[in-house]
């Protein structure tokens, strides 16, 4: 008896890993943190449109996500910054034509604590921030109390885009804490006072206080019209432009239907598209 | 005095381990209680109608006739609420109600067109009907009531016009009377004032009651929906009549936090009364309900873990704990059989023996991004399968990454089986596998087994081997081992760092962790259970 339910359950075990119907369409998306919440929620609208389409998502940054389409591991790779020269020198060498997809705009949003009064910085007070030029919010008109600096992890795509606009390829400072992720920045920033981040503009809340930069106020308007100095594109890469009518292709354009502009705008970003 | 000082030092002894016993439990209790507390929370727990409606929804559970009985009930609660909201936001909102003019104006040109009205007075009613638009346009963008008094009664005085007796066009006298009798009580310097408290509000509100009825649906799941939960209606019912400002109070200091009713900023207005009713009628709108939602264990969930609960995370860090242990078993107990018993080369024991000693402290991320470039890159697609993280990489790097200990518990066990056994089987004719298969396996089992239950442990909690070889944040069942799955490790990983929405469904962050611990520690008595059994089977019992 025992001996019959060892070889049943040893045979269900083979047809279940076995169990491969080819005809199954899949799409598996892999990439930034950043912009794995977009493609989450496509994912639950895609989910409902073509319920026997498999769609799977991995979020593990921008770089795992070029490293993957690369290697084919993946169908779309997410990203919250273009690829890199040699990024693209790998993939090209491969065979694989990496095709960006700008799907959203996001804007990189300088969070301090509620409590400080400062309401605004330029990017050259940003730069002397984050190389360590300035301690003190004193410096910068703020109450006496040292300036704690936060960035993100040097292989996140936001990290490589604040690098771009402000850090201008100048080494932070030693002092700067790093964390890997934008809730563990948001939450930091809420509960220190003197805390400084950078975060995407969904992440801007009532619990922090976005500054204006150059004088800019981070919002939709400004973001899209780029008169923010900190706005970026968000992407999807494909290995040439997808097939038209695959699941692929659907998805990459699923960002210029009203629903997929409704859905970017629910999820705090900006879209590309306005209706 | 020797035997003296002997038993106080025994003594203390004693009392010493009682106390790190009782210290390690107390850790774990102040550890764990909050956690399995507040993860017990995301099962039981005190659900509004929206829970219910959600549920009926997403997942088609519930008493569809009661759900329909609390939801009337509900509306015509809530319906005060957003009738005065469209009241008042007619009155500051001069877009709108522009666009209505313009439209009503519009109407009355086809009506006329279709009335047949003829040359000279067709032409008299057209632009007298467009005087008063464009003077109702100036009144409602206007914000001096001197400018609106008169230009309403300018208005008002085409009212009689014969032309316009039983058209639409009385629509816009209508209009200017609200509009009059309505800006009484509104200061109009706050009308953008006004506008933007109103936003806000509105948006407090949509997370409290769901999504105003009249209004399209939302495209995410997430926005259809208000408070599910009571605790977290309560906290949006805080935010709602609470306004946090951060005011300076001396040059030179960090602001200070100022807490104010929020209907200070709508005194006098039509708006002021609703906070009041919001807080006293809150039970009548979301009918609150002892719930039980079980299904926690079984339900999908929408993206971020938003709504819905850990069904397809169990089912994947189960499968991916048995499938490690299938590749560990054998592999484990074959070396742990070679290191045992058949090697005679001293030397090369010695240095197996290290390398599965470092093997066993090299970090965890190490063997992820081999299980990537050897499973996932080169050992599969060798073998003509696709090249893509699924469950069996995943297993596989899990089983590499806990082979260690299973080889080091398995020989100890096997070499604590007493030497006469294997001498009385080889005496008896029993060839070395034989003697092996026979009789060394079943009495070195409960020491195997102890090695499979720290390997359960280990494999059921890892995040870093699977993140790039077999796990995935979000995504459907697994139908076959070369699938993607999600887990319960990766699960929580993941609601930490994904998504802005973490932080407000903290339940179910507490909930995903507290299912991790409860398996593991379900998947260890299961484990001890059967060791349990087979030692004592093996005693003749």
């Amino acid at each position: 008896m025992k001996k019959n339910l060892f070889t049943m359950v040893l045979v269900l075990t083979a047809v279940w890993v076995c169990n491969l119907s080819a005809a199954e369409k899949t799409l598996q998306i892999e990439g930034s943190t950043t912009v794995g919440p977009i493609a989450d929620a496509f994912t639950e609208a895609f989910s409902q449109a073509y319920p026997d389409v498999k769609i799977t998502v991995t979020k593990n940054g921008s770089g795992n996500g070029a490293a993957a389409l690369v290697d084919s591991r993946c169908d779309i790779a997410m990203m919250s910054r273009f690829m890199k020269l040699d990024e693209f020198t790998a993939a090209v060498d491969k065979g694989i034509m990496p095709v960006a997809h700008a799907i959203a705009m996001d804007g990189i949003c300088i969070i301090v604590h509620p409590s400080n009064p400062v309401t605004e910085l330029s990017l050259a007070q940003l730069h002397d921030i984050f190389t360590g030029a300035v301690k003190n919010w004193k410096e910068l008109g703020g109450p006496d109390m040292p300036i704690v600096a936060i960035s993100r992890d040097t292989s996140s795509g936001t990290y490589e885009s604040f690098d771009h606009f402000v850090m201008r390829k100048d080494k932070m400072d030693a002092s700067i804490e790093y964390v890997s992720s934008n809730p563990q920045l948001h939450s930091r920033v809420k509960t220190t006072a003197g805390a400084i981040g950078y975060v995407g503009v969904g992440f801007l809340d009532a619990e922090v206080k976005g500054l204006k930069v150059n004088n800019v106020m981070p919002s939709k308007q400004t973001i899209a019209n780029g008169t923010y100095p900190m706005s970026r594109p968000l992407f999807l890469f494909t290995n040439g432009y997808p097939v038209l009518g695959t699941m692929s292709h659907k998805f990459c354009v699923f960002y210029l239907s009203e629903k997929g502009q409704e859905i970017i705008e629910a999820k705090g970003f900006v879209p590309v598209t306005k209706y | 005095m020797r035997f003296i000082i002997r038993n106080i030092t025994d003594k203390i002894f004693t009392s010493l381990t009682v106390l790190s016993v009782i210290v390690l439990v107390a850790i774990l209790a102040v550890i764990l209680t909050p956690i399995l507390w507040k993860g017990f929370s995301a099962v039981v727990f005190t659900g509004t109608i929206e829970f219910r409606k959600m549920q009926l929804d997403l997942f088609n559970r519930g008493d569809i006739d009661r759900l329909n009985n609390e939801n009337t009930s509900s509306q015509s609660c809530r319906k005060k609420i957003y009738d005065t909201i469209d009241r008042f936001k007619q009155n500051i909102d001069a877009e709108t109600l522009c666009d209505r003019i313009a439209r009503i104006y519009r109407n009355f040109g086809k009506e006329l067109q279709r009335k047949d009205v003829q040359g000279a007075e067709y032409q008299r009613l057209r632009s007298l009907s467009r005087e008063i638009r464009d003077k109702l346009e100036t009144t409602f963008s206007s914000g001096d009531k001197k400018v609106i008094d008169e230009n309403i009664k300018d208005v008002l005085k085409y009212k009689t016009d014969i032309g316009f007796k039983d058209t639409s066009a009385m629509e816009l006298f209508a209009l200017a009377e609200d509009f009059a009798a309505d800006i009484k009580n509104i200061d109009l310097a706050k009308r953008q004032e006004y506008a933007d408290a109103l936003k806000d509000f509105e948006n407090i509100l949509t997370k409290l009651l769901g999504d105003n009825p009249s209004l399209p649906v939302p495209a995410l799941k997430m926005d259809r929906y208000g408070a599910t939960r009571l605790d977290i209606a309560q906290k949006n019912l805080y935010k709602l009549l609470w306004l946090e400002k951060w005011q300076q109070t001396s040059p030179g200091k960090p602001m200070a936090k100022i807490i104010t009713p929020r209907a200070e900023l709508f005194a006098g207005t039509e708006i002021g009364p609703l906070f009041d009713y919001i807080r006293d009628n809150l039970d009548e709108m979301l009918i609150p309900k002892r719930t039980f939602y079980w299904q926690y264990l079984i339900d999908g969930s929408t993206p971020g873990h938003y709504f819905g609960g850990v069904g397809p995370e169990i089912l994947g860090t189960l499968l991916l704990t048995l499938a490690a242990m299938v590749f560990v078993f054998p592999i484990g107990i074959i070396s742990a059989a070679y290191l045992a018993e058949c090697s005679s080369d001293k030397f090369v024991i010695k240095i197996i023996r290290m390398a599965i000693n470092t093997l066993a402290g090299v970090p965890s991320i190490v063997f992820g991004l081999f299980g990537l470039a050897f499973f996932v890159l080169y050992l599969v697609p060798l073998f003509g399968g696709p090249s893509k993280p699924c469950i069996l990489t995943a297993a596989m790097t899990l089983a590499a990454l806990t082979l260690p200990v299973m080889i080091r518990a398995s020989e100890e066990a096997i070499r604590s089986v007493p030497q006469s056994y294997k001498e009385a089987s080889l005496g008896l004719g029993a060839g070395k596998l034989r003697t092996f298969i026979c009789v060394i396996l079943p009495a070195a089992l409960p020491g195997i087994l102890t090695g499979i239950i720290l390997s359960i442990s280990r494999v059921a909690g890892e995040t870093a081997p699977i993140l790039f070889t077999g796990a995935i944040a979000f995504g459907p069942t697994p139908k076959n081992a070369f699938d993607p799955t999600c887990t319960l490790s990766y699960g929580s990983y993941d609601i930490a760092v994904g998504d802005r929405l973490a932080s407000l469904v903290p339940h179910n962050q507490y909930g995903m962790v507290a299912t991790l611990i409860t398996l593991v520690f379900c998947l260890n008595i299961a484990a001890i259970i059967m060791r349990a059994k087979i030692s004592r089977k093996l005693k003749g019992h």
